[in-house]
Parts: structure tokens; sequence; C-alpha cells
């Protein structure tokens, strides 16, 4: 694991709002230098949990530690090195969004100067911006400022709920890039939150996933999906002979589903090139290969197991 | 930290639109009083000496900035609490309305001392409310209408107070005022921590205020039991420091009354905020 | 005016005299008529009584009236001394109803009438001014002055005139003054008029006695007319005491004027009484 010190150690964490049972025993470990993937379908207590760790909600059990020190006691210490974006990132819309970024910059905790908010902003892709008031400002640009006033006090630790959610597709290019870029240049801890499944196995090297308040599985990424088999997608001129193909080749057992000139397969990523080549040598045009919702059917096999 | 959240919450106040409207409204009610007493002032001072006109004439200056500016703070009864409430109210509920309160409470800053630099940047507010109020009143009131002698007209009868005598009784009378106006910023702070949204801390402040004035006006035995321990029984004391003698005991057990509700509404406040969860 | 009713009184008893003449005695009347002639004797007797009683009270009353006119005459001729004068006021009241601290103040007054109180504080001063015993005097056709007894005030002993207005419109509904005659000097007045009410004036003089302006004023004024209007707009600050209002509501007020300084016939600019 990168780095081995652990950023975040989540034990056993409960919330009850009355009867309401919204976490009910979530446990998981984030390392430093993760980008760490938090997933579970809604109302899995995702959002709670998330909030309890940066002390929004006050957990009805359980133990919360970051950097080492418990959060009951050590609140003050842990915030100073997180930043953070809760749902979306709202602001003061009658100030502007320099003015916005000085208010939670002088907050941080840390000595920040205007040259400093000017640097961020810019880094952010919102210079010449920066004196107007946040009232006009488009949904995708207060993101790039809610990822500004995570940055400002360049913190250890990135906890993003959602960040993706209304931005348009080069949005979403934009901030996962901008993960990348956090984790590999400025060596960030990123904990993230996401529906988008695509992107939390694009960028994510560990993951947790809840459901119902527990936690149901937790690990490394690409350990999880590739103890699992694919779903492959051959895009084939002739699908009866490429049947009849994988049947000589005791492979038919394989065949998922046939849409039309797309046979889906359940193989695993060893198998491809074999049945790739099965095809081609005896006169099967492949014209396509294309591995289908690997995480989220992964994702909907744990969640309704 | 502390000082530089309360200087934060200086620059929110002085940002927000509304928080011009309490001193436009200042300006336009004392204007309008201003006009009215210049235009027809004498007529209500006849008003208040005609009882005593039969046998006595009153000579000087009566109309003067003194008298203006006492009848200008008897709106504190309503008015300027209500100017107050609206930005006070908004303190907290406001930050839960526009979403700030999420990232506000993320910060290393206790939830104690936000509440805190935010009360004190409220106060500072209704502070300058009523500046500006004693600025108007005073200062445009006796460039307007000259000085002279207060002439007051209590239920047991008229008092004239001299014009040395008044400086210190205004500075004092201001400082009672602005007490009875923290308390009701302090009420609308505490409502501002239950709600979620600016109106609703607004309205149950002017609500309550009007109520318990009621409550304070009726003669009925078993209400008049609870009047003296209503804060609003106790927003006129600053009249106290008008009358002679001074009634030191009353000023100081209204003093006293408006330090428990300021110290007890603030204690509700804090323990409301630190417990409250942050769900919006 | 006095001649008027002088001579309508003298013209009833002349009547009365004439009418009253005894008749001349007969000798045939005297065993039959004796009964009436006696009755006539005593009623004629009585009747000069009353003729002569009339003529004594209207002689009196005449005296008096000229007795008092000539009072007036010589405390008004003494008043008419000072055209104008100036001077400084301490004014102290001590009303029921009224809390106020004496305050200092300046008076102009010029003849005929002509007043001004100038000060820098608010003050209260009898509404009638402090010339009204001036003013009235120097109406001589408005009124019917009438000497009316003896009595000590302060030591002195003064001639008691009563002061009648002869008009139903006049303003004054009667006037009172204690007249030290000696020296032509109001010791005392007592003004009851339809505006004002009853205002009792007490006087002492010192180095102005000349001019007949006193050093000192003492007003009284009868308080069980003040009522202090309920409900005043501007007034949320219950102070009254039910107690201390009963106990105020029988009381009569006071202003204390002392009067220092005077400036007499220095020569004032009308000007000074503009407002």
């Amino acid at each position: 694991m990168p780095g081995e010190d652990k950023i975040i150690e989540v034990r056993h964490l409960v919330k009850h709002y009355g009867k309401f049972k919204a976490v009910e025993d979530v446990s998981f470990d984030v390392f430093r230098g993760d980008v760490y993937g938090f997933l579970g379908p809604n109302g899995a207590g995702k959002s709670t949990t998330i909030r309890t760790m940066l002390s929004l909600i006050s957990p009805t059990s359980g133990e919360i530690r970051l950097f080492g020190k418990n959060l009951l006691t050590d609140r003050n210490y842990i915030l100073q090195r997180i930043g953070c974006i809760v749902e979306k990132p709202d602001f003061y819309k009658y100030l502007s969004a320099e003015k916005n970024l000085e208010i939670f910059a002088r907050l941080s905790g840390v000595s920040v100067t205007k040259s400093k908010v000017h640097e961020i902003i810019e880094f952010v892709g919102l210079k010449g911006r920066e004196k107007d008031k946040l009232g006009g400002f488009s949904h995708g640009m207060r993101q790039r400022l809610g990822i500004a006033q995570t940055l400002i006090h360049d913190p250890e630790l990135i906890i993003l709920d959602e960040p993706t959610t209304g931005l348009d597709p080069q949005g979403i290019i934009d901030i996962r890039n901008l993960i990348l870029q956090l984790k590999n240049e400025r060596n960030k801890t990123v904990l993230l939150s996401s529906h988008i499944l695509s992107e939390i196995e694009l960028i994510a090297t560990r993951m947790v996933i809840i459901n119902k308040g527990k936690t149901i599985v937790q690990g490394s990424v690409s350990e999880l999906l590739n103890a699992q088999e694919l779903i492959v997608a051959f895009s084939v001129n002739n699908i009866e002979k490429a049947k009849q193909l994988l049947a000589n080749a005791s492979l038919d057992k394989t065949i998922d589903k046939i849409e039309h000139n797309s046979m889906l397969l359940h193989i695993s990523q060893e198998k491809i090139p074999v049945v790739n080549k099965l095809f081609c040598d005896n006169g099967v045009d492949v014209y396509s290969i294309e591995a289908k919702r690997k995480l989220e059917d992964y994702f909907l096999k744990l969640i309704n197991a | 930290m502390f000082w530089k959240s309360t200087y934060n919450e200086f620059i929110k106040i002085a940002a927000k639109p509304r928080s011009y409207i309490g001193v436009g409204a200042i300006t336009l009610i004392v204007g309008i009083i201003l006009f009215a007493m210049k235009a027809d002032g004498m007529n209500f001072i006849s008003f208040v000496t005609a009882p005593f006109e039969q046998s006595l004439s009153f000579e000087g200056n009566i109309l003067n900035g003194n008298l203006i500016a006492f009848i200008i703070l008897q709106m504190l009864i309503i008015h300027v609490p209500l100017l107050i409430a609206l930005v006070t109210g908004d303190l907290v509920s406001g930050e839960g309305a526009m979403g700030t309160i999420r990232l506000l409470l993320t910060k290393p800053i206790s939830r104690t001392k936000i509440l805190f630099s935010k009360y004190l940047a409220g106060c500072a507010y209704t502070f300058i409310i009523l500046l500006w109020m004693g600025f108007m009143a005073l200062i445009v009131g006796k460039w307007l209408f000259g000085t002279g002698d207060l002439m007051v007209l209590n239920s047991d009868g008229l008092i004239v107070l001299q014009e040395p005598d008044l400086g210190w009784r205004f500075a004092l009378g201001f400082s009672v005022a602005f007490l009875s106006l923290v308390t009701v910023a302090t009420l609308s702070l505490t409502l501002s921590c239950f709600s979620e949204n600016s109106i609703g801390p607004i309205v149950s402040t002017m609500a309550i205020i009007i109520l318990f004035n009621i409550i304070g006006a009726l003669e009925v035995p078993v209400l008049q039991k609870i009047q003296p321990y209503l804060f609003t029984t106790h927003m006129m004391a600053w009249r106290s420091f008008f009358e002679d003698p001074l009634p030191t005991e009353k000023i100081i057990h209204s003093i006293i009354i408006l330090l428990v509700h300021i110290v007890g509404l603030l204690g509700i406040a804090m323990y409301k905020f630190n417990k409250k969860d942050i769900l919006s | 005016m006095y001649s008027t009713r002088y001579e309508a009184s003298v013209r009833v008893a002349r009547h009365e005299r004439i009418e009253n003449k005894p008749a001349e005695k007969s000798a045939s009347d005297t065993s039959r008529y004796a009964p009436l002639r006696s009755a006539l004797e005593v009623t004629s007797r009585l009747k000069s009584i009353i003729v002569l009683f009339l003529i004594l009270f209207l002689s009196t009353s005449l005296s008096a009236q000229t007795n008092a006119n000539q009072i007036l005459r010589g405390v008004y001729t003494k008043l008419q001394k000072a055209k104008d004068y100036t001077v400084q006021a301490n004014i102290k009241v001590d009303m029921p109803f009224i809390r106020m601290l004496p305050i200092d103040a300046k008076i102009y007054f010029k003849q005929k009438d002509k007043f001004k109180v100038e000060s820098k504080s608010i003050a209260i001063v009898p509404r009638q001014g402090f010339d009204q015993a001036s003013k009235m005097l120097a109406d001589t056709n408005s009124y019917t002055a009438v000497a009316q007894g003896t009595e000590m005030v302060a030591g002195a002993l003064t001639t008691i005139v009563n002061i009648i207005p002869l008009s139903d419109t006049s303003d004054l509904i009667l006037g009172r003054l204690w007249i030290d005659t000696k020296q032509n000097l109001i010791l005392k007045s007592q003004l009851t008029t339809k505006s004002n009410g009853t205002i009792l004036t007490e006087y002492t003089y010192g180095t102005q006695a000349a001019y007949g302006l006193p050093d000192k004023m003492i007003f009284s004024v009868d308080i069980k007319k003040f009522k202090i209007p309920k409900g005043v707009a501007t007034d949320m600050n219950n102070t009254a005491d039910e107690k201390k209002k009963k106990e105020n509501e029988n009381k009569k007020g006071k202003i204390f004027i002392t009067l220092t300084n005077y400036q007499v016939n220095k020569g004032i600019l009308d000007s000074v009484f503009k407002k």
C-alpha cells in the first residue's frame, strides 16, 4: 500500500436517527496516497459517513481516527489537514470568488496570502473571474471554485462527495484529471464518493462498498475486480458460426447474451485473445472487442446479494 | 482564529444587501419624524403642555434636538428590533439555507467560537444601527432644532431636565437601549440555530416581541405575575434615565433581567448549535 | 361711570323723600284715623331710615369707589414710572406634576405691554405674565373698583380693592388687590380670569420699590384642574404612583421668582421683543 500509514481509520461507525439506522456498522481504512473510492447505492449511508468524518454529524457510536488522532478529541488538528467538498460546493452569492476563498482560507488554520489565492484561482481555471460575484457563476465554475477552496490551505487529505454531480462530460474529465494530478504531482490522499462507477474504476486505487449502512467489501480495486470475470462483447459478422466455434472449444457456456451481431461472453481477461484467435483463424471477422460494465456489474452483484 | 472568524462575519454582514435595509429604514423614519416636527412640532408640544397651559406658560426652546432625540428613541419598541432581527436572525439559518454551513463547520475552529463570532458581529451591527440612530436623532436633530432643556411627559407629570444634565443621561440611556436591542439580537440568533431558513427566526422574533408586549399591557392578575420577568417589560428601561430622581434600583433590576435573558438565550443557542447535525 | 350711578341713587333717594313726605294732620281725623296715622308715621320713619341708609351706603360706596380709584391711580402712576426695564430672574417651580430645577432667565419689559422672557432653559411662568396688574389698571373704563376694608400683609397695612369688570365679555372675572397705600405698592393680588383660572400673587419689594417693581414674586395656582392625558403616545413609561397622584390632587402649585439686577429706563429696542 502506498505509504503505509493510515490516514483514515473508521471502526464500527453507527449513526441512528431515532429508530432509523442511517449507518449500522461501517469500517474501512484509507492509506496515504490512496485515491479511495467510496461506493454504495442511494441511502447506503455514504453521505452520513462522510459528514461524520468531517464532524458535521455526531456519531452514535464507533471510532474515527484521522492522521492517527481521534476525531472527538483532536478535531481542529484533523480538520486543518483536510480539504473537502460535501455534496455541491456552496458559497456566499453576494461575495466575489476571491472574497469567498479569502473567507474560508482565513479559517483554515494556516496563513494564506493573496498571491496564494490568485495562484489557486488560476490553477482551477478561473483566472479573470476572481472579482465576479458568485451569483453569475455556472455550476461548473462553482465546482472549480469548490476545488480551489479545498486546496487553498494545501491539505494532506481531500474528501470529495459526488464531485462530478451536474457536470458536463468535459467537466467530468477535468475533475478526473485534476484528481489524478493531485495524487501524482502533489501526493495528496483523496477520498472520493461517486455514483459514476466508471470514473471510480478509472482513477481509484482502493475502494469500499457499503450498503444499508454496512461495509460490504473493501480493498484494492484491481484485486477486487481482477478476481471477477469480465463481460466481453464481441462484435462479429457471423453469429451462428461463432457460436459453433465456441461450442467446439467447450466455451459455449461462457455465452451470456447475444444481441444482434454482438455476443456477450463471460470470460476472464486471459481468454480474450484466445477467443479472438479462434474466431479469426476460422473465418469469423471480429469488428470490435469491448469489456462491458465491469465495476458496475460487480457492484450490482454485491448489492443484490 | 476567533477574531479571524469575527472579521469574516463582519465582511459577510457588510456585504449582505439586507444589512442596509436597517440603515435605510432608520434614515427614512428619522427623516420623516424630523420633517414632521419641523412642519408641525409646536402642535405636538401643545398636546404635551395642554394640561398645564390654562395657568402656566412655557418659555424657551422646547422643541429642540434633545426632545426630538427622545421621541426618536421611542421607536425602539417595535421598529428597530425588527431591523436588528432581519440581520441577526439570518446569521446561522442563512448559512444553512445557502449551504455554506457545510463548508463553515468543516473548518478547524470550534462551533462555539463560530457562534460567538457571529454573535459578536451581530452585536456590532446592532451597535452601528443604534449609533446611526443616535447620530440622526441627536446630531441632525440639534442641527435642525437647536439645543435646550428636555421636557418629558410621564404618567405622573412633567419633568424638565436641564441641558447640561442631559449628556450623561443620553449616554447611559443609549447604553441600556443597546442592551435591550442586544437581547433582541440574542433571541433572533438563538431562533436562527433552530431553523434552516431566514424568515422563520425573523418572524418568530417579532411574534415573540409583540406577544410579550401584549401580555405586558394586559391588566390580568395571572399575567401580571409574569410581566416583571419578560424582557419586553424592560426594553424601555432606558427611559428611566430621564426621570428625577433617578430610579437606580429599577434600572439595575432591568439590566439584570436583560442580562439573564441574554445569557440564558446564548446558552440555548450554544447547546443547539453544538449538537446540531448538519444534514442539508 | 360712577357719576351716573351716583346720580341715579340720588334721584332714587330724592324720589323717596318726596314720596314719603308725611301728610299734614287734620283735627277731624285724630279720633277715627289715629291708628292709621300712627301706622303711617311708622312707615314714614322707616322710609326715612331706609333713605338715610341708602344715602349713607351710597355715600360710603361712592366714597369707597372714589377712594379705590384714587388708590389704583396712585399705584398705576407709580408703575408708569418704569418705561422699560430688564431684570435677571431666578424661577423656581414647586408644583405637583411638574419637576424641574430652578432656572435663570432674563425678563424684558417695555411700555405699554411688551414683555419677553429669555432663557437658555425652559422656563415655566404664570400665563398671565408679570404685568397683568399693570395692564389691568391701565384700562380704567373697563372695571369698577371698590375698596373693601384693610388687612395686614407681611407686616404692612393694606387696603383691599376689588376690581369688577363691567363687561360680560371681559376675560377678567374678579380681581382683588392688597395695596399698601402709603407706598402705593401692590403687596398681594388675586386675579380670577376665564382663561387662566385664579392666580394668587405675593409681592416683596426692595431696591426698585420706587418704580413699583418687586424683588420677589410668589405665584400660587390651583392644581386641581391639571389632568395628565391618558394614553399619551410618547409616554410608555408608567411612573405614576396612584397614592401620590391622589395626594397631589388637592394642593396648590407655586412659582417663586426672584428678581435681581434691574436695569430701569435704559432703553430697549422694539426688535428685542420680536419672536
